[in-house]
């Protein structure tokens, strides 16, 4: 049985609806990708509001700390802007040869006006804290660039609907966001001058020296080295001069102790932080072959060929850990690292370096809170 | 919204100090200007000697049950 008309009037509008739904499809075959761009741009909105909250945080903690240090003769939140924003041109790579003097002439320049830049600005600090600070700055600029990319993607997306570079910084956003969150705690670390996971090389190669009798003297710019005997065998141990945070220059010096030792160098040993992948315990010890050294590859190259000339191998022991635990405050299982690495190091040298040798033994990382041993 | 929680947490350090005149090692939170393989003057807590050497400078991890879910992957 039925009653009459009011089933059949239910029927007849649900076909209705489907119909519509099915016209919109048809006639406007954009629609779902529509909706789905307007669902991504939600949520990147979201996200970089997240994004930009962080920046600013990070940039008025900056001010806050240059503050201190500052003489109060100048307009900091307008000096730190025009820092944010500056920038460097990489070389031209259409003919290569000699990019990599050229490159490396760039950066110099780079960084030594982006420290005087800080120096300017804090007259009251001292030449550690100055590099901490200039540290610090770079915090801030690293943060600053990611928001203001993802903020071109965003409106770019948005003016153009295009769902396809919406996507695309879509698909980026969960590590993007990770490595915001690294800024931002590596900004405290910095404030304050904490040691990061990424001193965890220098850390092991003062560790290796402590207490021990050495010669200690700068052998290139932010540079040190430590010399001794252990074994019958002397040990040139590089590492950047602590506790101001920088990274010295490590391929100047492992070139200038060849160039002096020459033949007797047999071999360079290099200690550093490496990304770990997903799933790897942080902290791990691993060895391996190569120059074990990150940045833009100026020291890597220069430290590659200096090895080839006079045939050194070259050791790496590297510790793994995040690229977030690598500029926030160093945890306990990289300290502990550290001390595995030392015995590490000094087992390869016995293993193969025969007596009356000599060997450079390489820290590589960010002295910020680190010390001479 | 984005920031909660666990994330806005700021990692606070601890410093840790050996005493140069009985080297019992103890610890306390991180405070601006310390630095590893420094020497500070503070009091000792278990001899009363004043010259302390700091021998380390980190985050201490609460021991994880995610170290042993991981030996099963
Ligand atoms: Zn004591």
């Amino acid at each position: 049985m039925q009653i009459a008309g009011q089933g059949d009037l239910l029927t007849s509008l649900i076909q209705l609806v489907w119909l519509l739904f099915l016209m919109i499809f048809i006639l406007y075959p954009n629609f779902s990708q529509r909706l789905q761009l307007s669902y991504i741009l939600r949520d990147l909105e979201r996200k970089l509001y997240g994004l930009k909250r962080i920046r600013e945080e990070v940039r008025s903690r900056v001010i806050e700390t240059l503050r201190k240090y500052s003489d109060g003769n100048v307009d900091l939140e307008k000096e730190v802007d025009q820092i944010l924003l500056s920038f460097a041109i990489t070389p031209e790579s259409m003919d290569p040869y000699g990019i990599v003097y050229k490159l490396e002439h760039i950066v110099n320049t780079w960084e030594d006006t982006f420290e005087e830049n800080v120096r300017r600005l804090c007259p009251k600090a001292d030449r550690e804290r100055a590099k901490t600070l200039t540290n610090l700055v770079e915090v801030a600029r690293g943060i600053d660039y990611l928001y203001r990319v993802v903020r071109h993607y965003y409106l770019l997306g948005k003016k153009t609907s295009n769902i396809y570079i919406v996507l695309q910084i879509q698909m980026l956003m969960p590590q993007l966001m990770e490595i915001a969150e690294a800024y931002r705690q590596a900004c405290y670390a910095f404030m304050q001058g904490q040691p990061v996971g990424d001193g965890v090389g220098v850390l092991a190669a003062a560790k290796l020296v402590e207490g021990l009798e050495k010669k200690t003297y700068e052998v290139a710019k932010d540079t040190i080295v430590h010399e001794l005997m252990m074994d019958g065998k002397k040990l040139f141990v590089l590492r950047a001069a602590g506790p101001g945070g920088t990274v010295g220059k490590p391929a100047d010096g492992i070139i200038k102790i060849i160039e002096n030792e020459g033949e007797r160098v047999k071999a360079i040993v290099m200690i550093d932080a490496a990304l770990k992948l997903e799933g790897e315990d942080t902290g791990k010890v691993v060895e391996g072959i190569g120059a074990a050294i990150g940045g833009i590859g100026v020291d890597k190259f220069k430290i590659e060929e200096i090895a080839k000339k006079y045939n050194i191998p070259l050791y790496a022991l590297v510790i793994y850990e995040s690229i977030g635990e690598a500029i926030t405050p160093m945890k306990e299982s990289i300290a502990k690292a550290a001390e595995e690495v030392v015995e590490r190091v000094k087992s390869i040298i016995r293993s193969k370096v025969e007596e009356g040798a000599s060997v450079i033994i390489a820290g590589i990382g960010n002295t910020v809170g680190i010390g001479l041993s | 919204m984005f920031p909660s929680g666990r994330e806005r947490q700021i990692l606070n350090p601890l410093t840790f100090l050996r005493c140069l005149s009985c080297s019992t090692i103890n610890s306390r939170p991180f405070r601006e200007g310390d630095y590893v393989f420094g020497e500070v003057e503070e009091k000792c807590p278990k001899c009363g000697g004043d010259r302390m050497r700091i021998v380390g400078i980190y985050v201490k991890e609460p021991e994880q049950r995610e170290k042993r879910q991981k030996q099963t992957l």
